[in-house]
This record gives C-alpha cells, structure tokens and sequence, in this order.
C-alpha cells in the first residue's frame, strides 16, 4: 500500500507540472495570436503550378448520394480548367460523413486537416449547414475561406461570425422560402397546405419560412415531420386530410421525394399537387408526375456547360451538385488573382479576391452573375426560379 | 371514428410489421442458438435488396422484362434469398465460428466489423445513389380500393408472401429433423451435441434461413418502398432487433408477432398520436419499454435465470 | 483487408485449445512466459510494473505528443484518442467493472455539452466561469445517470441494455425537437436550438485564463484523463472496486455474498455519467457548438469497439484502443500514407504466418512472376487490360505500371474483382495446405489489383471504412479477449 500512495504522489505531481503547462498555453495572448505559422492566414504560400483547393464533401454515409453529386461537378470544372489553363488546380478532399452516426466529428478534423496542409488555398463546401457551425473555429483560425454549395440556413451569414470567411452560390431559405409560398398563394392559388419535413437543419428551416408566409396570407397549413432514413410514407399519407390541395416537402434526398410521389399514388392521390426545394430538384422527383413542382437556382438546362457534365455523367444532371461546380469556380479564380503579381501569395489575399468575385452571368452556370453582398451571400440572387415537372424533367415557369 | 384513415393505417402496419418480422426472425434464431446479437443482420438485408435488383436488371429490367413480371418476382426473391444465405453462412464461419467461446462482448465487436465492412462495400461497389425498383412498371400502378379503402399489389404482395415464408419456416421447425436438430440446439447446445447433433451444421443452417429471410425481406421493401441504398439496414436493423426483443427474443412465433406490433404501433403512432411520425421511433422504444418492464422476456420469450 | 491475419482456419487448428475454456486461459497466460529476449523481458517487467507506473508512463508519453508535431496532427490524432479515451474510461466502469450493458451512454455525452452549452453561450447569453460550470454539469449529468439507473435494479443483461438504447434514443429526438415541445412552467423556449443545435459555446474560462487552441485543451483533457485514472486505480482495489467486479463476473453469487447490489450499479452508473457529461463539456468547447447529430447511437458503437479492442476492463487497452479506432481512418485520409501502411500491413502478416522462411521467399518470388506473366498475357490478347496507369509517379508507381493489370475504364471488371476477392479470403481458409500455398500468390495479386485500382482510388471515401470495418474482425479473431484484456472464462 506504501508503495501506492507514494507513486499517486508522483502522479499528483505530474498532473500539477500538466496544469502548469496548459496554462502557458491557454494564456489569452497566446491564443489570439495565430498557433503556427504555416496555418495562419498571413502565412507566404508560394503559388507553383498546380494550386490546391480543400473539399469538403459527404463522400461516404448516409448523404453520400448527394455528396457524390456534388463531387462529380466539382471534378468536372477542374477537368475543364486544367485543359484551358497553363497553371492547374487540385482538389484535397476530405470526407464530412453529413448526417453520419458520428455526427461532425468528421468534419472537424476534414477542416483541421485543410487547416493545417499549408498549400490549400480556399475551401470548397461544406455541405451541411451544422457543418459549417462545427467547423467554423477550425477554418477561421486557420484564415481559410469557404465557399459552400449547398447550406441555406440564413442565419450562417447574416449572424455576423463568418463575415469575410464564409461564402455561398446557393441563396438562403429566406429567399427560396417565400418564392415559394408565394407561388402557391398567388399563382396555385391553393387554400389549403400541408407541410412536411424531414427534421434535418435544411428542411426544418425552409418549412418554417414556408409555414410563416402561408399562415400569414390565411393559408390552412398542417404541418408533419419524417425521420430523413425513413422510406415509409404510407402512414404518414393516411394522415393528411382529404381536403388538402398541395403538400410541400423542402427535403434533401430527391429519391425520397419520388418515393413519397409514389406512395402517394399507389394510396390513391396521385392527384394532390407536390412541391420540393432545390434539395429535390432532380429528375428523378421530376418523374413523378406533372403535378410536380420545385424550385431551383435559376439555372439553364441548356447551358453548354450543363449540357456538357450530362454527357458525361449519362445523362443525369445532378442539378444539386451544380453550385459547388459555381463554388470551384469562385475559388479557383479567386485564387489565380490572388497569385497573379509575384506567384506568392497568402489566405488572407485569397479570401480577399473571393470578396471582390465578379464573374459575368455568361460565365455562370447557375445562371446569374456570381458576386457577393457583405454577408457572403450572392448578391445577384434575389429570386429562385419555379420549376413544373412535364412528367420526366423539370421545366421552368413564370413565376 | 374515421376508418378510412384506420384501415390506411392498419395496411401500411401490416406492411411494414411483415417486413420487420422477417428481419426480426433472423434476429431471434440466431440469439436463440448463439445468444449473439447479430449487429451486421441489417446489412444482410440490404446486400438482399441490391441482389434483387440486380435480378431484375439481369432479366431485362423493370420496363421490359424478358419475362412475365411474376416470372422475374419469384426469380428475384429467390436469388436475393439464396444469395444472402450464403452471405449469411460465410459472415458466421468467418467472423463468429472462432469467436464461439469467446467473452459474449467480443462476437458483437466482430459483429459490427461486419457491418461497417459490408455498408462500405456496397458504398463501394454499388455506388452511393438510390436505386429505383420501379415496381410501377414491373407489377403495374394498379391499386385496389374499396370504396374509400386503397391498397396496393406490392403491399398486398408483401404482406401475403411473408405469411407464407413464416408458415413454412414454423412448419420446417416444428416438423423436420433439421428444425428439431435447431430447437435442442437452442435449448441447450452442449447436451445437443452430446446427442450426436452436428452443431456447427446446425447453426449453419440458422445463419442461413435467417439471411435468406432478411433478403426476403430487402426485396419486398424494394418493391414496397421504391428506393434501396447503402445505409438502409442500419435503421432496419435496430427495428428489426426492437421487433425480436419485444416479441421474445429466441422465440420464433415471439419474432414474427413482435414485428407486426412494431409495425402496427409505428403506423397507429403516426396517424393518432400528437407529432406522432416526429417521435415514431420514440413511441416504438416506449412500447418496447413496457413490454419488457411487464413482461421482462418479452410476449412470448420464456422467463430464464439470467445471469449475465 | 489483410488477407492472413484474419483467417480464422488456425483457431480451429488441432492442438490449440478451443477459445472460452479454462486451457485457453492457461495458454494465454502462459505465452508471456514462453517470450524470450528483448521482447519477453518487456512483457513480463511491463505486467510487473505497478498500475499507477504504467498510467505515469502513458500519460507521460502522450504530454510529448504536441512538442513533436504540428497543431493539425494534435487535433486529428490526439484530440478525438483522448476524448474517445476519455468517454471509453467512464464506459468501462459501467460495463467493464460493473458489468451493465448501458447502450444510453452517449446521452450522457450530449447531455453534458447541451448543458455547458446553455451555461456558456449566446443561446441564453450566459457566460459561466468554468468553476462553477463543470461541477453544475458534473452534478447534473451525474443526477441524470442516477434516474437511468434506477430501471437498472430491475432489469438485468440484454434487457437492460435496451431499456438504456431507449434512452438514447429518446434524447437524442428530444434535444432535436426541443425547440417545438410547450414545457411546464417555462412554455415554449428554445432550449437546444432544435436541429440547428447550440452555436457559439464559449471556451473554458478559468478566472479569465481560457482553455483554448488545440494545445490547451490537449492538455486540458490528458490532466482529466491522469486525474480520473489516479481515482479510479485508487478505487479499483478498494471495497467498492471488488465489489463491482463481484458483481461483473456472478451477480447472483455476489448478492448471496450479501454485497449491496442495486446500490452498486447505481454507483456505477453515476459515476460513469458523470465522466461522460465532463466529456461532453470539453467537446462542446472543441466544436464549439452542441449539435443533435453528434450524439448518436453510431459514436456510441465507436466507443465500444474501442473498450473491447483495448481489452474488456483494462485501462492501458482503452488507449491503444483510442489510438487504433480514431487514428487508423484519419492515417488513411491520404493515399502517400496509405500505401506503405497497406504492402506493411501485408509484408508482416506474411512474414508472420510463412514460415520457414524459405516458404515466404518461394510464395512472394511466385507472385512476382505470376504478376509479370499475366501483365505480359493480357498485353498481347487484351491490350486495355495494361492501359491504365497507377495513382503517383514515384519509383514504386511506375514499377507497378508494368507488374499489374490496370485496365481502362472498366469500372465493373474491377467491382466484380472486389467481390471476388472477398469471397476468396473466405473460402481460401476452408480449403487443405497444399490448395492454400499454391492459390495464395493469386489471391494476393488480385488483393493488389483491387487495392490499386479500386480501394487506393476511393482511399478518402469507403475504403478507410471498409479497412476499419476489416480491421476490427481481425483483430477479435486474433485476439478476442482484446489487445490487452486478461483471458477469463465467463459464466454462462
């Protein structure tokens, strides 16, 4: 027992010379400044010919569908920029696992192994909008500018803590959400509403926005929540009164989307008109039927570039990837301007150039000129475009 | 009353209890044999699911198959049941069989080793997007109603189907040697093998009726439900689990009621109670609660000493 | 998938005793006495060392860790091993001293990050100095584990451990749908933000000395770690320690022993609660933000492998556990460290498994000439089979270009090939001697092949997953009392 106490001794001891040392580090002074210098944002970074990008994307778990979309178009911009430029860029991907068991954990180190690999630039992604929450620390402290083609939570940007780090080419719920509303009120002219969610960040988000302008312009809404792994909608259908005329699911997965489409014909309401969000906007959801509709990004099916990723990709467009294709894009160019004078450069000089992104609608595939307000999100944007489904594609209509 | 909504209800319950209790059925036998909680169960179910589809696109596909539609239904069931039967043998002869007398907490890590190795590699080899049965081409959008009262041939489809599997397993345990061989197995397997039973044959056998069931199972929610992917058998598979656990795990008629109640108690949840498919699984879990708080084995499991 | 180290043909293999009875125990315990040389010295002076020495050289170890690297390797290797350390330590008490099955633990966890979140954040704008806001979590968490508990007297094993996934369960949908609930007497608050979770959690704020940047809280964490450890050694032995492991190994013996049950598990149950709410206070300053989906049942699994790769109820095993689950898919994060990792990984399990050593020569110069003569066969019958290139253009890359078949877009010939490969790994072992030696050179190509052409290329996606996956079946094949668990016969 002596022989015990003695070692717990030496262990107190040990715990105390710990606790001295955490201290020196956690002295306010010291953490302000940055940690090392490779991941700071002053830090030089020589430019050389072939630029990183960090990618941040669900490649593996449950929103790996997506994840893969958006990694296809992010690829295929590169494979058309390294043909037409001299220098070439390169994308370090890091898995977020979005929506996986363990949560973001995945994320935040993916963000802190871009923070620390001191040839990455700028970020592509995140996807999700918790993800950008969790990693915000991590890639502010490393001066690293995001650009994110797919968060919508409004409050990311207008909150004040990423302003002049985080970036988006997709417009907020509180655009998307009232072009929608207001196309069902004033255009559908539908009395009665009933809303369903999948209780995940994105689509809780919208179907309050949604709910809000309904409500307010004296729609009758119902309002329902589905687990996002659920396949099963029949019982949820049973549910929704009779004398509803449109439902609307802002949900992430498209073939969800058909499922509940389907569901809800083969419980025979085929004819009940349904709307998504740019989550499904995808032809798959689209070949539910005409009664389809979503809104979107305005963006051009027959750009060439759209037309282009089709042909590659067998015919699919993968419409939710596109805005990380918008997102590359702005880094990529972001990053050239930056390197243009001395081949060195710094985060913080890119995070710059990306602020003052001007690329001309012609250049654009999502449809509109890719600039950026204060906030971070894309000053062009001030309207979705609304999408009706002619049995198999989506097809845009006056709204 | 509105029994428009309660019929609606009680179909998709029925629907949905079928199919857990084909994967709950897997769950039981197994535990029954091994008392080993087969976590990797539930991607055996979606292996199935992909093996289905697969079938079909070898026969032609959804929109024209090169046979008639219930040709390529029983062709597909019997490839997927086949398929994942075998899966289900080599997981236990790989993964288990050298862990059989090992602490009980070490099979369950094997276990989930499986699991995370087969998500990953349908992840891998079969893509991350959803896959679409189309089963409205296939079997055709028809849907019978009755006055008010709708439903559909997949559902009836699943339901009827399932019924039979279970009839035949509970007639092929009841009545054969072999089931005989599985049930003193379960009862007790070192006597078991005393009596000259081949245990090592007879835990085979389990492992793979109750994969074949599970891959049953992946195809019927194929058809049911339209969509499969890789992550489906994670949330299957803890229903499924949920579904033996009530019924009385290691019970087989305890395996097939226990995955109508969870079926059945999902559906009433969504359609009758406050917020009811936010909290489903909650509702569900509280049932399962009850039940094991008033009968600690379960509907029909037998009360043993346990001292583990 | 490292073909020979998981291959399950020799546990059956005559002479070795069957695992689970009393001779395998023997044998286990043996084998350390049977070392000879440097390595049998260190076993035996390691298992002589007192507990508290080795914590002492643990710990001391892992303080080196930041000196030697960069703050993003902290963060990505030490970071998540201590917080995973941390919570697999709470969870042993629990399951491993205790013996409860609790599948809620993770609640646990979230609890204690949502509840420093609320005293630390916008969310409220509280701004709670850690002293006070680590035991009001602590306490609160611990109050918590005590309710949870109390179903514990009733139910026992399997049962309970369902009763505890309920709970998981149900907090996790609770903290995702609080923002909707009407409470008594509060009404309608956002308590956990719903979905979008608590943002903005603030730093530990030690009377105005913040606990921040990855040094810190690596710190922060370790001194936690050595600080419960000292206490539990300190318990281990006491009345109290015996007891739980009275408890763990005959519960029914342990209560006609008269000792005090239902008061036991419940101790049990709150102290590990405890560690877990702590836990989730740090993390939550690490995120920055207590967020729904990070409190899951799939970390809960994470934590289990680790406690049971590490050894069931043994402190040194939870860490190189902690190393393994969270190192392992961070290592593969990129294909320059994959590669070595993987010929390694491959080399030594051959090296281990032929011998004489006069075999494994004859079985790799085999595989190298079979890979030459199929790369020269298929080059002249079916050219586009050799015309794709490997990943890099290192020396090693480029040798590989004219050893292996990399077919050009053939994305089916290679999934078919993984299939292939799997279910030849499970066969290869069922077959006799002589079919094994002479179908392993084969079977390695193809391992090569997939690895290169289809594993290597999808390193950032399923792959680290599916080795993981790999690993971990291996791993309890080979040793399934755990890395370093004592081999003990359980009462059935």
């Amino acid at each position: 027992m002596k022989g015990r106490r003695g070692l717990i001794g030496v262990l107190l001891a040990l715990s105390a010379a710990l606790a001295v040392v955490a201290a020196a580090y956690a002295t306010p002074d010291r953490a302000a400044a940055p940690a090392t210098p490779a991941a700071s944002g002053s830090a030089l970074v020589k430019c050389g010919k072939t630029r990183t990008i960090g990618f941040m994307v669900p490649a593996t778990g449950p929103a790996a569908s997506i994840g893969i979309q958006q990694a296809h178009w992010a690829n295929y911009y590169v494979a058309q920029y390294n043909k037409t430029h001299k220098t070439k860029i390169k994308l370090q991907l890091e898995d977020t696992q979005l929506g996986a068991p363990t949560g973001t954990a995945e994320a935040l180190k993916g963000a802190q192994a871009l923070a620390s690999s001191p040839n990455v630039l700028a970020v592509a992604g995140p996807a999700g909008s918790n993800e950008i929450v969790g990693v915000t620390k991590t890639l502010k402290d490393a001066g690293l500018a995001w650009i994110s083609g797919s968060s919508t939570r409004t409050t990311l940007t207008t909150d004040g803590t990423r302003t002049g780090y985080m970036f988006r080419t997709v417009p907020p719920d509180a655009i998307q959400g009232p072009t929608a509303a207001n196309y069902m009120i004033k255009t559908l002219k539908v009395k009665n509403v009933y809303i369903i969610d999948d209780q995940e960040v994105y689509s809780t988000g919208l179907a309050d926005t949604v709910q809000q302008v309904l409500r307010g312009a004296g729609v009758t809404v119902g309002r329902d929540g589905v687990d996002q792994q659920q396949s099963d909608f029949s019982s949820v259908i049973a549910k929704i009164p009779r004398s509803v005329e449109l439902i609307y699911i802002p949900w992430q997965l498209p073939p969800k989307g058909q499922a509940f489409g389907n569901q809800m014909k083969s419980a025979g309401r085929g004819s009940v008109k349904l709307m998504g969000a740019d989550g499904l906007f995808d032809s798959s959801f689209a070949s539910v039927g005409s009664h389809v509709y979503d809104t979107n990004f305005p963006l051009n099916p027959k750009s060439k570039i759209v037309a282009g990723f089709r042909k590659q990709h067998g015919g699919d467009g993968e419409y939710f990837g596109a805005p990380t294709y918008a997102a590359v894009q702005v880094a990529a160019e972001a990053i050239d301007k930056a390197c243009k004078s001395s081949g060195i450069t710094t985060r913080a000089k890119v995070r710059a150039a990306i602020r003052a992104t001007k690329i001309p609608a012609s250049r654009s595939l999502i449809g509109v000129a890719l600039r950026f307000n204060k906030n971070g999100d894309l000053a062009t944007a001030k309207k979705f475009g609304i999408y009706k489904s002619n049995g198999s594609d989506f097809q845009p209509v006056a709204g | 009353m509105n029994w428009s909504l309660f019929f609606d209800l009680t179909v998709s319950g029925l629907t949905l209890g079928s199919l857990y209790a084909l994967i709950a059925l897997g769950y039981s036998m197994v535990y029954g044999i091994l008392k080993l909680l087969n976590f990797a169960h539930g991607d055996v179910y979606m292996i199935g699911a992909f093996i289905g589809w697969f079938a079909l696109h070898a026969l032609g596909g959804p929109v024209n198959p090169d046979f008639a539609g219930a040709a390529v239904l029983v062709v597909m069931f019997l490839t997927a049941m086949i398929g994942c039967g075998i899966l289900g043998v080599a997981i236990e002869r790989f993964a288990y069989r050298p862990l059989r007398n090992a602490p009980r907490i070490a099979p369950l890590i094997s276990a989930l080793g499986v699991s995370i190795f087969l998500q990953n590699s349908a992840l891998l080899v079969f893509g991350a997007q959803f896959r679409d049965y189309q089963t409205f081409s296939l079997i055709g959008v028809k849907t019978y109603s009755i006055g008010n009262l709708f439903f559909s041939v997949p559902q009836l489809l699943t339901i009827v189907s399932a019924t039979c599997l279970m009839i035949a397993l509970t007639v092929f345990v009841a009545r054969s040697r072999l089931g005989k061989a599985m049930r003193s197995t379960a009862y007790d397997r070192e006597a078991a093998s005393m009596m000259g039973i081949d245990v090592d044959r007879v835990i085979s056998v389990t492992f793979f009726i109750g994969s074949a069931l599970a891959g049953a199972a992946g195809v019927m929610f194929g058809l049911v439900f339209g969509q499969i992917y890789h992550f489906m058998g994670f949330l299957a598979g803890l229903k499924g689990f949920t579904a033996a656990v009530i019924g009385g795990i290691g019970s087989i008629p305890g395996a097939m009621i226990g995955g109508l109640v969870v079926g059945l108690a999902e559906s009433y949840a969504t359609g009758y109670l406050p917020q009811g498919s936010t909290f489903q699984n909650l509702y569900v879990f509280a049932l399962l609660i009850l039940v094991i708080l008033i009968r600690p084995s379960g509907l029909l499991g037998t009360a043993v000493v346990q001292k583990a | 998938m490292s073909p020979d180290d998981g291959i399950p043909g020799s546990a059956e293999a005559a002479g070795a005793p069957r695992i689970g009875v009393d001779e395998w125990v023997a044998s286990v315990e043996g084998k350390s006495e049977r070392y000879t040389g440097v390595r049998g010295v260190a076993l035996r002076e390691w298992d002589r060392l007192p507990a508290p020495a080795r914590v002492f050289l643990c710990v001391g170890l892992a303080a080196l860790f930041p000196l030697v690297t960069s703050d993003g390797n902290v963060f990505r290797y030490g970071l998540f091993t201590l917080v995973y350390g941390l919570l697999a330590i709470g969870l042993n008490v629990v399951v491993g001293f205790a013996g409860l099955l609790d599948l809620g633990y993770i609640a646990f966890f979230g609890f204690g990050a949502y509840t420093y979140g609320i005293l630390a954040s916008p969310q409220y704008n509280n701004h709670w100095q850690a002293a006070a806001a680590i035991p009001v979590v602590i306490v609160a968490t611990g109050m918590l584990g005590f309710l949870v508990g109390l179903p514990s007297r009733r139910l026992v094993g399997d049962y309970l451990a369902i009763a505890t996934l309920f709970f998981g369960q149900a907090f996790y949908v609770f903290v995702n749908n609080a923002n909707r609930i009407k409470f008594p007497f509060f009404g309608h608050t956002n308590l956990t933000g719903g979905s979008n979770g608590i943002a903005g959690i603030e730093p530990f704020n030690f009377f105005g000395y913040k606990v921040q940047g990855t040094r810190g809280l690596y710190y922060l964490l370790l001194i936690s770690i050595a600080i419960v450890l000292i206490f539990l050694f300190a318990v281990h032995d006491s009345r109290t320690g015996r007891a739980w492991r009275a408890l763990r190994e005959d519960p029914l013996a342990a209560e006609a022993m008269s000792i005090p049950v239902n008061r036991l598990k419940l101790l049990a149950f709150v102290f590990g609660a405890a560690v877990a709410g702590f836990t989730g206070a740090i993390y939550a300053t690490i995120a920055t933000a207590a967020l729904p989906g990070d409190y899951n049942v799939g970390l809960l699994i994470t934590i289990y492998a680790i406690m049971i790769l590490g050894g069931f109820g043994s402190m040194m095993g939870i860490f190189v556990g902690a190393i393994i689950v969270s190192s392992v898919p961070e290592l593969l994060r990129s294909s320059a460290n994959a590669r070595p990792l993987f010929y390694g990984v491959i080399l030594i399990a051959l090296i281990v498994k032929l011998r004489p050593w006069r075999r494994f020569v004859l079985e790799i110069g085999a595989l190298v000439a079979f890979g030459f003569a199929v790369h020269a066969i298929a080059a002249g019958v079916y050219p586009r089979l050799v015309h794709g290139h490997s990943i890099g253009n290192d020396f090693f890359a480029r040798g590989l270009d004219h050893w292996l078949l990399f077919p050009e877009r053939t994305k089916n010939m290679v999934d078919v090939a993984y299939i292939i490969l799997v279910a030849a790994i499970v066969i290869l072992p069922q077959l006799g001697r002589i079919w094994r030696a002479v179908l392993l050179p084969p079977l390695l190509y193809l391992l090569i092949f997939v690895w290169e052409n289809l594993l290597l290329v999808q390193i950032n996606g399923a792959t680290r997953l599916i080795l993981l996956g790999a690993l971990l079946v291996a791993l309890m094949i080979a040793r399934p009392q755990g890395l370093f668990g004592k081999a003990y016969v359980e009462i059935v």
